[in-house]
């Protein structure tokens, strides 16, 4: 079977008052290693969703090898051989890479005869580009062999129009080149056509036949690579320059502040995660740690945090030991940032002003008599703070659970830089899904605490935002710092080794 | 069943257990198994309790009605499809949550099973056919613990058929995909409402047929007592079962000679601690419950999607 | 936070989809659902008469709502209620009849305090198991109501057990100088007092004062509780064990109010309904006296439609059950109400 000839014609797809996507055109002819290229926030996942079918395009039409595509049924891409593996992974954790192959079968008989099914998939193993032990659970693979085995269910289904959502998000860039590398070879062979969705420049050039460029839904670009230059793209991707930065490196570290003495902690699964994490952060520095999702970054934070036990180690600050207590959050001035603030650092169903009082609710002026809660005095610090960080819509009262992601990270921003001068700040992907205005407020921010005198622990799987923003850097893998390095001499290459846990 | 069990000494309290455990896992292992495939598809039905007071009430109204007790396993059977679908539909409405409704299904179940029971003052309904597996046995304590309600091996067959269906069917492996992953099920194209709805009702009709045990065996009477807590117990059963279906028939077992501890000890003419003898399954499953939940981690072989909304 | 229309109107309204499919219900029974209304309404608030029987039966259910009401703010669902009358009640007659040569007022405050530490070490026990070991204190609380049972069978029909309770066993009484008396002219005790008492106090601390906030804080989000540095398990124990003393005590009044000693009526069930009082009222402690009085009604009304409907007594709980799953849809369209298209900026990004 040969790929699709798929093609996509002023496709318009509005979400309430915001237009995603603006008549954006799109040829795809069988055999083509194709990017997507835009911003957070662009349109790419809309756009792709309306060439799957998913949803219906408002104008438009998308056309399969010359007829229109029938929307609303992932069958029918499927029947044309789309498919396409999302930025989340779609398989079975608690399953077998087998079971997760067979059930994706859209032909499955009731009574699943186990035998016949391993010989065919022995079969396609053999002649499959990656390798993957069929028999290996899900829950138990790293990241990237969870992303092979996403791409081999959709070879194994037959898939010849592939579609990758920022698949490289999860890899280590050697992974990421083994992994396009091997479909690239696919595509030369005529078996397959790919269209990625990245934000990667690199990935663009090393990869792609052509490029389509989206800008706040409206295609604002498209050519060959060979006949485009990263600064152009970087034109059609961003629109004009790129603001200059607001903030930059006022001053440099002075002494030691934070100290991870040793930190261990234990995973959801029972599995160590975070093995003897020792670290130090300077007065006005930023230290950043990198690494792959997954490996051990999130409980770590969470230990930090208060939110996880810590096995093992000590936190101290200002040779003072630290617990995550009132007592001591307020008297280290030591303030959180971490990902997901709507899951993890706010309580949904209270109101903004509420959440941005959480800090501060029980010492004065907020509270009286040493039990009573002023409430005024709550909704009016909640008010002066929305409108200093500008959170919208600008209404105490509303509940937090119904802010945008962008302003409940602004809401929570207030809440943990205006408590009083910070002392520690620790972040974790504090810019995770925030378009880039939203993410150059943060970065100017942390930047700011930092030349206040900050010692800031930034914990990122963003590599570009570590280089901009961090003095020191630090490698993280299989939970252990592995290595240490400075956004100057930074070697990008080896990083990616020990991100991947390769001891060189 | 209280026979006179002294002569064979220590040996009668054994073969009083044994022969208890079988009669009273019969309704831990229905609901158990009820219960595991309801929470194999992410969902919990906590009010299985009303379940099985459905199924024990509907169980011995059309056995006394129609004089044929295999209609009222039936009939029970088909009531618990009826809850179970009701609390399907509710748990897939958003913002309810499923603790909620099930602390609702067990008020709403008792209360139909005790409003329609109480129409029954038939002093006893006809019961079950008992299989007679002890008749070589001349000890009469050894040959009536022998005597052994066909439902028990009904339920032992369905546990093994279970395993099968989680294993090696479509169905199952689209059961046990929702549970665990409701995104990736849904990605499979699995309607993943569909699917729930399904387990979660076919979950109450298996509950409710251990209901029918507990009116359709001897002493085979009706009393809003008699769940006693029996429908609760085994949903905390699937927990210590590690949803297993194969390890929900071991606990019942389990579960089921707990209970009998009370009335056998008073067989043997031990009575004191009587209340206390008679709570020891509830004991039981608070003990079981601490030892194997962990607050900070979760358990294996958990389904994924269990207890997020 | 404001106490906005919807929060009035949508239980409301839930209240009455129940009662009109409970009337459908009834007349697929072939009984006037009218005339059931009609039984019901005249048996709960159609007279002074009535009104006294329906405060009598909310006294308890107004103490037994906050039982669920307030470790809920906290995040966690109790429904230990029932082990917590049981065994505050058994607490209640223990310490009243160890008390007994004491002055009167002594004695009360005694049995009052027992049983809030009887009742409150019960449901804070369930709850830290649920912080700490991670055991649904769902399940442990109907367990523990079991337990709470059987340890009562055991006393009553053991160590306590007064000899000339040979039929229906019993506790010694109190003295009748040792009970709590009635509102004059009336026959509604003064334990009524209590449970208003306690709605009031209860809804002070949990909108009033840093603590309730704290708790709100670790209902809302344990995750951003532990983040703010706030001693969550410490918290809902506390939440915990404020609400089993509520249900301590209302063992308490009926044991020193309604039966004058301990027997197997502290089981009658208004632990189960309290939940419901509680789920009815959203959780909140005022809520809590307005459905405590509308589900006190319903109950009190039971035995006319006994008499007057040849209906079995169950068929209020039939209702409340009715009442139970309503009041949980009602959630879903308070969601649809709320905010039309709110998150279409969240969907799309």
């Amino acid at each position: 079977m040969k790929p699709p000839d798929i093609e996509a014609v002023g496709i318009t797809k509005t979400f309430g008052a915001l237009k995603a996507v603006d008549n954006v055109s799109l040829h795809l002819p069988p055999g083509v290693f194709h990017a997507l290229l835009g911003e957070n926030g662009a349109g790419k996942s809309t756009l792709v969703k309306c060439l799957m079918g998913f949803y219906p395009a408002d104008q438009g039409v998308v056309k399969v090898n010359g007829e229109p595509l029938r929307v609303g049924s992932p069958k029918e891409a499927r029947r044309h051989g789309i498919g396409m593996v999302f930025q989340h992974f779609t398989l079975v954790p608690s399953m077998t890479v087998a079971e997760n192959l067979v059930l994706a079968r859209p032909d499955l008989p009731m009574v699943i005869d186990w035998k016949a099914e391993r010989v065919r998939l022995a079969e396609f193993l053999k002649q499959a580009p990656f390798h993957v032990d069929p028999d290996s659970r899900i829950s138990t693979l790293s990241a990237g062999q969870k992303q092979k085995v996403e791409i081999l269910k959709e070879l194994y289904l037959e898939t010849r129009f592939l579609i990758l959502d920022e698949p490289t998000s999860v890899l280590t860039p050697q992974e990421a080149d083994e992994v396009l590398g091997l479909l690239r070879r696919m595509v030369d062979r005529g078996e397959l056509s790919v269209l990625l969705i990245t934000h990667k420049f690199r990935e663009v050039f090393a990869f792609c036949d052509g490029v389509t460029v989206l800008r706040r839904g409206k295609q604002a670009g498209a050519g060959r690579t060979a006949d485009l230059d990263s600064a152009r793209m970087a034109e059609m991707m961003m629109g004009e320059a790129r603001a200059e930065r607001k903030v930059g490196k006022t001053r440099s570290p002075g002494g030691p502040v934070l100290y991870l003495d040793g930190i261990g902690a234990v995973g959801d699964s029972g599995v160590e995660a975070v093995k003897e994490v020792r670290l130090t952060v300077r007065e006005g520095e930023i230290v950043g740690i990198a690494g792959v999702s997954g490996n051990g970054q999130r409980e770590l934070l969470e230990a930090i945090a208060g939110q996880r036990e810590m096995t093992a180690g000590a936190i101290t600050v200002d040779g003072e030991r630290h617990l995550p207590t009132r007592e001591m959050l307020l008297q280290h001035r030591f303030f959180i940032l971490p990902e997901e603030p709507l899951r993890n650092a706010s309580a949904p169903r209270m109101s903004v002003a509420e959440n941005i009082a959480f800090r501060l609710f029980d010492r004065p002026p907020f509270q009286k008599f040493g039990f009573l809660l002023d409430r005024k005095a709550i909704a009016d610090f909640g008010r002066e703070m929305i409108r200093k960080f500008s959170v919208r819509p600008p209404e105490g009262e509303l509940a937090i659970g119904d802010l945008s992601g962008g302003n409940v990270q602004r809401a929570i921003l207030a809440r943990e830089l205006s408590s009083g001068k910070v002392r520690v700040l620790v972040a974790a992907n504090p810019c995770f899904g925030l378009d880039f205005k939203a993410v150059d407020f943060i970065h100017d921010q942390l930047l700011q605490a930092r030349n206040d005198g900050a010692a800031v622990l930034l914990i990122s799987e963003d590599l570009d935002e570590l280089l901009e923003l961090a003095d020191r850097i630090f490698v993280m893998s299989e939970g252990k710092l592995v290595f240490e390095t400075t956004p100057e001499a930074a070697d990008l290459a080896l990083i990616g080794r020990q991100m991947a846990g390769q001891r060189v | 069943m209280q026979l006179p069990p002294e002569s064979l000494g220590g040996w009668g309290l054994v073969v009083a257990l044994c022969g208890g455990a079988m009669r009273g896992s019969i309704p831990y292992m229905f609901v158990s198994l009820g219960e595991c495939l309801t929470e194999k598809s992410g969902k919990i039905n906590l009010g299985m309790e009303g379940v099985l007071l459905m199924g024990a009430m509907t169980a011995f109204g059309v056995s006394d009605l129609t004089g044929s007790p295999w209609l009222g396993v039936l009939a029970a059977a088909a009531a618990g499809l009826l809850l179970g679908a009701l609390h399907a539909w509710m748990t897939q409405q958003p913002a309810v949550n499923d603790v909620a409704a099930g602390i609702a299904m067990i008020l709403f179940g008792s209360g139909l099973a005790f409003f329609f029971g109480k129409r029954f003052v038939a002093p006893m309904a006809p019961q079950l056919p008992l299989l007679n597996l002890g008749g070589w046995s001349h000890t009469p304590a050894v040959a009536s613990a022998l005597r052994i309600s066909p439902l028990f091996f009904v339920g032992i067959a369905l546990s093994f058929l279970l395993h099968w269906v989680f294993t090696r069917t479509r169905w199952g492996l689209q059961i046990r995909a929702t549970g665990d992953d409701p995104q990736a099920a849904r990605a499979l194209g699995i309607d993943v409402n569909r699917v729930r709805f399904f387990a979660i009702t076919a979950g109450g009709g298996l509950a409710a047929i251990g209901g029918a045990h507990l009116t359709l065996y001897f002493p085979g009477i009706w009393s809003e007592g008699i769940s006693g807590g029996q429908g609760l117990m085994a949903v905390a059963l699937v927990i210590f079962a590690r949803w297993s279906p194969r390890r929900c028939l071991a606990a019942a077992l389990l579960f089921g000679g707990a209970q009998a501890l009370g009335p056998s000890l008073q067989s043997l003419g031990i009575n004191g601690y009587y209340h206390l003898f008679n709570a020891s399954p509830y004991l039981l499953t608070l003990a079981v419950m601490i030892a194997t939940c962990s607050p900070n981690r979760s358990l294996t072989g958990m389904p994924g999607a269990l207890g997020k909304k | 936070m404001k106490l906005k229309g919807p929060d009035l109107f949508v239980p409301l309204g839930a209240v009455a989809a129940a009662m009109l499919v409970f009337g459908v219900f009834c007349a697929a029974l072939g009984v006037n659902p009218l005339g059931v209304y009609a039984s019901l309404w005249k048996a709960g608030f159609g007279s002074w008469y009535s009104w006294q029987n329906t405060l009598v039966r909310a006294s308890p259910l107004l103490l037994c709502g906050l039982c669920t009401a307030l470790p809920a703010r906290a995040g966690i669902i109790v429904i230990g209620n029932e082990g917590a009358v049981v065994v505050g009640g058994l607490g209640a007659i223990t310490a009243g009849l160890s008390t007994a040569q004491m002055p009167s007022l002594v004695s009360l405050t005694f049995m009052v305090l027992a049983a809030m530490l009887c009742g409150g070490l019960w449901i804070a026990f369930s709850v830290a198991l649920q912080h700490y070991r991670g055991v649904s204190a769902v399940i442990s609380g109907l367990l523990l109501n079991y337990l709470a049972i059987a340890l009562m069978n055991q006393l009553i029909e053991g160590p306590l057990r007064d000899p000339s309770s040979f039929n229906s066993p019993a506790t010694f009484p109190l003295p009748l100088d040792h009970r709590l008396g009635f509102f004059s002219g009336t026959h509604v005790h003064h334990g009524l007092l209590f449970g208003v008492i306690g709605c009031l106090v209860a809804w002070f601390l949990v909108e009033r004062t840093t603590f309730g906030f704290s708790m709100k804080v670790a209902g809302g989000n344990v995750r951003t509780a532990k983040l703010v540095g706030l001693p969550v398990g410490r918290l809902v124990v506390m939440a915990g064990f404020l609400g089993g003393a509520c249900a301590g005590i209302a063992g308490m009044v009926e044991v020193a109010a309604v039966h004058g000693r301990g027997n197997e009526s502290l089981n009658a069930g208004y632990g189960y309904t309290g939940i419901l009082v509680a789920f009815l009222a959203r959780q909140s402690p005022l809520g809590v006296m307005l459905f405590s009085v509308l589900v006190g009604g319903l109950v009190a009304g039971s035995g006319m439609l006994q008499r007057a409907h040849d209906l079995p007594d169950a068929t209020i709980t039939v209702l409340e059950g009715t009442l139970f799953l309503f009041i949980l849809l009602s959630d879903t369209v308070y969601g649809r109400l709320k905010i039309p298209g709110g998150k279409a900026n969240a969907v799309a990004a």
